[in-house]
């Protein structure tokens, strides 16, 4: 790959960006606006004694541990950004190769000197390394926010705020493992990710219904025909939501170095192959 | 002189529908070919077939290149607009050239500034607030600064009016065309491009109804404003279209020498429109 290609590459992923801006820009913004509105009514509604209480109960909480003992706590805050990131993610995959074809955008996009493949692997670069990184930019800017908005709370009250540079590197590194997580639930579920782009770029309509139809009268074909549940089991394996936390940096070599990883990778790949074929006519 | 294009019996067929029946195309480097057809003739998937969006049967190959399996590769030397407004709505007219000079290798932003220096189009402004003589002029002025070997239009002044229309071939020819490139062009509007063409080709139900230059159509065809006492005989030269014209009957041929039609009335060399209305007809009777 030469720098052409790489700027080429940066070229996609930020068309990406700026096409899909409400959603990895506009979304998670939105979502901190809110949550800054709600906890500053919360705060105006309660008492000197109960903020008081509570600044010493975090300090009580967060005693004598590390920053990255800490930060599982800081991720907690992250769950809805979480929530919202992954709905925009389902969208975004259904979409991905679907409504440039509908607008008929798709002849622009084809007149231009850029393969098909990196058309796909522009999309999930896009939606599992760098739309992340816009919600976990968000959410620092709250968890700095909160930190500076604590520490005003302290010395208006006249209350003694212990370990805030502790707390600091605890919201930075619970950043880094939701990140993480992010990214290793990108690979986890590939084959998933795959299925979806790969109705995305076939269907002429709806892909949503097809890649789910298709998927239930494929399992049901397979039950009935072999008297297995191959399909059903293989989701359901994948479907613990304990398998997409990253807490330590430990787990992260065991997430991604193991045969079930590798199986579902392989199975991903093979599925963006037939989206990647798919996409070749438009017609 | 080489050729840029070749196609040799290419086919496409949707359902029972076929829309490309045994396509033979060749177009020279350097030519301004026009691919002319009535509705549902088989042009733009032609066109599409040589971009590499389209799948079809038979011999192709564009710029030494097979579109089906190398079209990425191919797009660094053709450009391509088409017959509705595709450019992405969303995009700023910045942000698209950006993306442009982002992803195309002989991508000349500068021209392309100037270009549309000259229009009313503002960089900051997004495509869906663009009106489509605009859509149309900044596509033009992205392709203009593209360094390609071939540039297909396919329908590309479709619903502009005629000031647009005017300046989008005008612009073409002025500062696009260097007798090197080579364009082919699909349009309803056949009068607007005649007097640019250097080729001509007409397709009707999948196939290529007429294929010559356009130095050589004046040798093969001729018009002929029949005397009334010489209509015997010009029905007998076996004329491809007759129609009323003032009263009179006027009969397009094909190949007949010249010699042997002066006598027969007034002779005139068709217009492109004339004979693709002869020519059409003509493949109808077939």
């Amino acid at each position: 790959m030469n720098k052409f290609h790489l700027l080429q590459f940066h070229a996609l992923l930020q068309r990406e960006i700026l096409e899909h801006r409400n959603m990895f820009i506009m979304a998670p913004a939105i979502l901190a606006g809110l949550i800054l509105l709600f906890s500053v009514w919360a705060m105006t509604r309660m008492g000197q004694d109960t903020v008081s209480i509570s600044i010493e109960y975090m300090a009580l909480l967060f005693d004598g541990l590390s920053p990255l003992e800490m930060a599982p706590i800081f991720m907690i805050p992250a769950i809805p950004f979480i929530g919202i990131f992954y709905f925009c993610a389902i969208i975004y995959l259904m979409n991905s190769l679907y409504q440039d074809r509908q607008e008929l955008s798709i002849l622009f996009w084809q007149s231009m000197p850029v393969s098909n493949l990196n058309t796909v692997l522009s999309k999930l670069v896009t939606i599992g390394m760098v739309a992340p990184l816009f919600y976990i930019a968000t959410m620092f800017a709250l968890y700095v926010i909160a930190l500076f908005w604590l520490a005003i709370l302290g010395w208006s009250y006249d209350i003694e705020v212990a370990g805030l540079g502790y707390m600091f590197l605890a919201a930075v590194a619970s950043l880094i493992f939701v990140y993480l997580s992010i990214v290793t639930t990108a690979l986890w579920l590939l084959p998933t990710i795959g299925w979806v782009v790969l109705f995305s770029a076939f269907a002429k309509r709806t892909p949503i219904l097809w890649a789910i139809g298709v998927f239930i009268l494929v399992g049901f074909l397979e039950e009935f025909i072999f008297g297995t549940q191959f399909l059903g089991n293989f989701v359901q394996s994948r479907s613990t939501p304990t398998q997409y936390l990253i807490l330590d940096f430990q787990d992260i070599v065991e997430r991604l170095i193991n045969y079930d990883m590798l199986f579902g990778i392989l199975v991903g790949s093979i599925l963006l192959a037939g989206a990647v074929y798919m996409r070749r006519f438009i017609d | 002189m080489s050729n840029i294009i070749e196609a040799r019996a290419l086919t496409k067929s949707y359902g029972s529908l076929k829309a490309l029946a045994g396509v033979d195309l060749t177009i020279p480097t350097g030519a301004i070919s026009g691919l002319i057809g009535p509705n549902g003739a088989g042009k733009t998937t032609a066109l599409k077939a040589l971009i590499g969006l389209c799948d079809v049967e038979g011999e192709l190959s564009v710029a030494g290149m097979d579109p089906r399996t190398a079209r990425h590769k191919l797009m660094e030397d053709v450009c391509f607009i088409a017959d509705v407004s595709i450019l992405p709505k969303w995009f700023k007219v910045s942000q698209l050239i950006d993306y442009v000079e982002g992803v195309h290798p002989k991508f000349d932003r500068i021209k392309t500034e100037e270009f549309l220096s000259a229009t009313d189009i503002p960089a900051n402004k997004r495509i869906k607030e663009l009106s489509k003589g605009m859509v149309t002029q900044l596509h033009l002025a992205l392709v203009m600064a593209i360094d390609v070997k071939l540039l297909v239009l396919d329908e590309p002044t479709l619903g502009l009016d005629i000031i647009y229309r005017k300046e989008f071939y005008d612009r073409l020819l002025n500062d696009y065309y260097d007798g090197d490139r080579t364009i082919v062009i699909s349009t309803h509007q056949v009068e607007e491009i005649e007097a640019l063409l250097t080729h001509l080709n007409f397709i009707n139900n999948g196939e290529i109804a007429l294929s010559a230059m356009m130095t050589d159509l004046a040798d093969i065809y001729t018009e002929v404003v029949v005397d009334p006492e010489q209509i015997a005989q010009a029905d007998a030269l076996n004329p491809i279209h007759i129609r009323e014209l003032l009263g009179k009957k006027s009969y397009t041929f094909e190949s007949v020498p010249k010699a042997q039609l002066q006598p027969l009335g007034e002779i005139y060399t068709p217009s492109v429109a004339d004979l693709f209305v002869a020519k059409m007809k003509d493949s109808r009777h077939e």
